[in-house]
């Protein structure tokens, strides 16, 4: 599944611009945008497949949205998978709940290492209807 | 923004922004300072002097570019009686990158010819790249092991000696690491990565030395124009981005908890004294000292690509450490604050320490000359090997620069050259790379960073550090 993001330009680091009509979109994009900035898919000759429930508690939405990425790069090093797909079951400014729905590493080729997303210039809030994040990454 | 102290200091006052509890000093000439002025890097340097504790100054080498939280190339001491803090964010995910350099007896002419088969070789024998697994498989007491007795577990299973361990900062292992302070998840993400490169601006590389500076202490280190040179740059891959991760997390509930304000989230810290800073510290630690056994263990099997590939013993061919130095960590030193000796919590991310001659820290072979100091540049141009200075004890405590530092971000260097103009062009000044990624290959071009022949222009002419010697490059293999 295609992620939506943009690029934000850093010197040093990786930053994206992601939005989305909704909150659980939002955290979709975000953590499909890892997936595109991280993996090239080169086969799909390893069928494991590998649903993993996701689930974070934080004090805020901004620090929501970082221990969620940041559980999502740390599993997948751990669990040597892509996550090609992420379902949102419940989300609220302090818990999110989900499943990533996870594909054989060895069907990818590696393209960038993202260590964590960081707190630096961190956004994530709503203007009118649209939600809207900003984060950088480091690389 | 910044006020001139001489040609190669620049100050931030506190009245910038209100909250700086000391100014911020930049080293730099006004061509370096001009590049350093264009992305967010000195207003990190502010933010980072908002930091409980903090003494003298919020430093700068001339290096610096914008990171996250503290620049890169920042340098910050807290004093820890006056509470005085550690932040994750000033050590950085890859806790204890850094970087070594082994001379060699072999000579330009010795390898000329034989460079890209060599290269070709290391490439293939030492692992390379993001996710890269080496065939150092440990059991989950080993890893325990190495988290605790660092470059020291390498040696005692033969990937070495204890001579590399004393030319290892903090021989390879810093007392008072605890593995209990390591989450599991930190564990699973190290298991497989021990004598593994990594990716990004990690590399390895084949040098030789174009320029001697210091001629005494190149008679010291037995070092001459045309010798071969070997540098290694890695650090605590997965493992230590798990420990920052899991300690910033608890860091962001201590800022409230301690009545801590500073600028940036990605400053979170604690004092040094309370259970969060200590508990870092410790975890900090078992990650720094991965960092060393990879190391250790990425000499080691360069070493042997080197023994089968001359057909004579590492011994025979010189392969001796010069240094390795940590570049991403945070340590409690003694250093003198308004002439009295005192326990500071001091941050290098993206800095070098420096000692000057007589530390005690230092092994006797480096007593008189000073504490070797490794420049990498990038894959095009040169490195440095320096001494550390008096200098630089008095004034960035015992500090210097860590590399070139960025110019342009990664991507805009990816749409500036493809990877095949990037080869031709290091081709065409007799330099062979080998590169998991193509992505990373032309991330890190050398236009991609500031000349490293400025950058140590300055830490020598500012008098932080001393030239002994310059590489080029021959060969890079890169993650």
């Amino acid at each position: 599944m295609k992620a939506a993001y943009k690029l934000i330009e850093h010197t040093a680091d990786i930053g994206i611009r992601v939005k989305s009509f909704s909150l659980p979109g939002l955290f979709k994009n975000a953590g499909l945008a890892i997936t595109d900035l991280s993996f090239q898919k080169q086969t799909s000759q390893y069928p494991r497949k590998h649903n993993i429930v996701i689930r974070q508690k934080a004090a805020n939405l901004e620090e929501l949205f970082i221990n969620w990425l940041n559980e999502l790069l740390s599993v997948s090093a751990v669990e040597a998978l892509v996550f090609e797909d992420i379902k949102i079951i419940q989300i609220n400014d302090n818990f999110v709940d989900a499943i990533a729905i996870g594909s054989d590493i060895r069907n990818y080729k590696f393209s960038a290492e993202i260590k964590a997303a960081t707190y630096h210039q961190l956004k994530v809030g709503k203007t009118g209807f649209l939600w809207q994040a900003e984060v950088i990454f480091d690389v | 923004m910044y006020e001139k102290i001489d040609d190669y200091r620049w100050r931030i006052p506190r009245s910038y922004k209100p909250g700086m509890r000391v100014p911020g000093l930049i080293y730099a000439d006004e061509k370096l300072l001009k590049d350093i002025y264009q992305d967010k890097a000195l207003e990190q340097v502010a933010n980072v002097a908002f930091l409980p504790g903090i003494v003298n100054n919020s430093l700068a080498m001339p290096d610096i570019h914008w990171g996250y939280g503290f620049p890169i190339g920042g340098v910050a001491a807290t004093d820890i009686e006056e509470g005085g803090v550690v932040s994750p964010g000033g050590v950085g995910f890859d806790i204890n990158c850094g970087v070594r350099l082994l001379k060699t007896n072999l000579e330009y002419d010795d390898v000329k010819d034989k460079i890209k088969d060599l290269i070709y070789r290391l490439f293939s024998d030492v692992p390379a790249g993001v996710g890269s697994e080496g065939n150092i498989r440990v059991s989950p007491k080993e890893e325990k092991e190495i988290l605790l007795r660092g470059a020291r577990w390498a040696v005692e299973k033969g990937f070495g000696t204890n001579d590399d361990l004393e030319c290892t900062e903090e021989n390879g292992a810093m007392a008072g690491a605890d593995p209990q302070a390591v989450s599991e998840r930190a564990v699973q993400r190290g298991k497989t990565q021990s004598g593994t490169l990594g990716s990004g601006n990690h590399f390895l590389e084949v040098q030789v030395i174009d320029q001697l500076y210091d001629r005494d202490a190149c008679d010291e280190l037995k070092l001459n124009l045309g010798q071969i040179t070997i540098m290694i740059h890695s650090g605590s891959r997965g493992l230590g981005y798990q420990v920052c991760e899991d300690y910033s997390r608890g860091m962001i509930a201590s800022l409230a908890k301690f009545n801590i304000k500073v600028p940036d989230r990605q400053l979170a810290c604690a004092p040094v004294s309370s259970s969060e800073g200590k508990a870092y510290l410790s975890a900090m630690k078992c990650a720094a000292n991965y960092a060393w056994c990879n190391r250790q263990c990425l000499m080691h099997l360069t070493r042997k690509v080197f023994e089968n590939f001359f057909g004579s013993s590492w011994q025979k061919l010189g392969m001796f450490l010069i240094y390795d130095v940590a570049h991403n960590i945070a340590k409690i030193e003694k250093h003198k604050v308004d002439g009295k000796e005192k326990d500071l919590c001091v941050h290098r991310k993206g800095a070098t320490r420096a000692f000057g001659p007589g530390h005690p820290a230092l092994p006797e072979r480096y007593k008189r000359m000073g504490q070797p100091v490794i420049i990498p540049g990038d894959m095009g141009r040169n490195s440095y090997l320096l001494s550390g200075t008096e200098r630089a004890m008095q004034e960035t405590f015992g500090s210097a620069c860590h590399g070139a530092g960025r110019l342009k971000s990664r991507t805009a260097s990816a749409k500036s050259v493809t990877p095949d103009m990037l080869l031709k062009e290091l081709g065409s000044k007799g330099i062979i790379v080998k590169a998991s990624g193509r992505n990373t290959l032309v991330e890190e071009a050398p236009s991609a960073y500031k000349n490293v022949n400025d950058v140590v222009d300055v830490v020598h002419n500012a008098g932080i550090a001393k030239r002994v010697c310059r590489m080029r490059p021959l060969g890079v293999i890169k993650g």
